[in-house]
């Protein structure tokens, strides 16, 4: 099973793919809400500080159709959250 | 401004030959590729003037310009980077260059750190920006170096499926080496090149192109 932060660094490539958009794919805001919500299925997740509600910002900016970029510094925002949390313990 | 025009049969060695007539290093010059054929490439070499680049932003019309490149200036300060930021000339969309010393954490792994410094730009900088206009963040050229790569493996990989008439995937590619790849191969008529496979291990696969296409 792929760890939390393998899964958000994917969620972090498809907002980028979106945002930088290679003519190869359409992404939809669906699909960065599926990679989001991936991340958020994740029980490794809850036990660190911040990761859960970085996520949820980044999802619901996701929803309120915010730029991709946006999406994508929040998403950065859990995984360095994440980073930090593994550091800790 | 001085310029020189590059032939080669790599693209490497079409830039090299145009900076060997105009005494310049790549960091100092920015390039465009005039035509790319599997025999042969052709480039035009530009010699970047950092005093004209300089003024170029400066200047009211390209206020917006200028307030982006401070604001990328002032992050990196707090960051505790020592760097330079200017605007290059002629830019469209507006690409931020940084240059200084040392700037390899600033790039990360493939790239992965500069485009996380880009995201954050473009949100700090969006309220400046119209809708769907975005900034373009460069360090040491890494970005256009990469680009120029991705298109020399593209060519390569045509002309290999041209002898062969075999597909070729190639290594999985961030969205804007992935674009680099489809401009380089739309002109050619005998390969065609599509993406498989999901983000972040989506890869470009060059395959010979169907006569009924």
């Amino acid at each position: 099973m792929p760890s939390a932060a393998e899964r958000i660094r994917r969620a972090i490539a498809v907002v980028n793919a979106a945002a930088d958009g290679a003519g190869d794919e359409e992404i939809t805001p669906t699909e960065i809400a599926e990679a989001i919500r991936d991340c958020l299925e994740l029980p490794e997740i809850g036990s660190i500080p911040n990761v859960r509600k970085y996520l949820g910002e980044a999802l619901d900016a996701t929803s309120d159709g915010m730029p991709a970029d946006f999406v994508a510094m929040t998403l950065y925002a859990a995984l360095g959250a994440l980073q930090e949390g593994h550091s800790l313990n | 401004m001085r310029t020189a025009e590059g032939r080669g049969r790599t693209l490497d060695e079409a830039v090299d030959a145009a900076l060997i007539e105009l005494g310049e290093t790549r960091r100092n010059v920015d390039v465009k590729v005039l035509r790319e054929t599997p025999d042969e490439t052709v480039v035009e070499v530009v010699v970047i003037d950092p005093e004209a680049a300089t003024a170029t932003a400066g200047t009211p019309a390209n206020g917006k310009a200028e307030t982006v490149r401070s604001l990328l200036e002032g992050l990196l300060k707090h960051m505790g980077v020592r760097a330079t930021v200017q605007v290059r000339a002629g830019s469209d969309p507006i690409t931020l260059d940084v240059s200084g010393r040392d700037l390899g954490a600033l790039i990360g792994w493939r790239g992965e750190t500069l485009r996380a410094l880009q995201s954050v730009t473009n949100v700090m900088v969006g309220k400046h920006l119209d809708e769907g206009e975005r900034v373009i963040v460069d360090v040491e050229r890494y970005r256009q170096r990469r680009e120029h790569t991705v298109r020399e493996i593209a060519l390569r990989a045509a002309r290999q499926v041209k002898m062969t008439g075999d597909a070729i995937t190639l290594d999985a590619m961030q969205a804007f080496e992935r674009r680099a790849i489809h401009l380089a191969l739309e002109g050619d008529p005998d390969v065609t090149s599509s993406s498989i496979g999901e983000e972040p291990e989506r890869r470009v696969v060059v395959g010979p192109r169907k006569p009924a296409e």
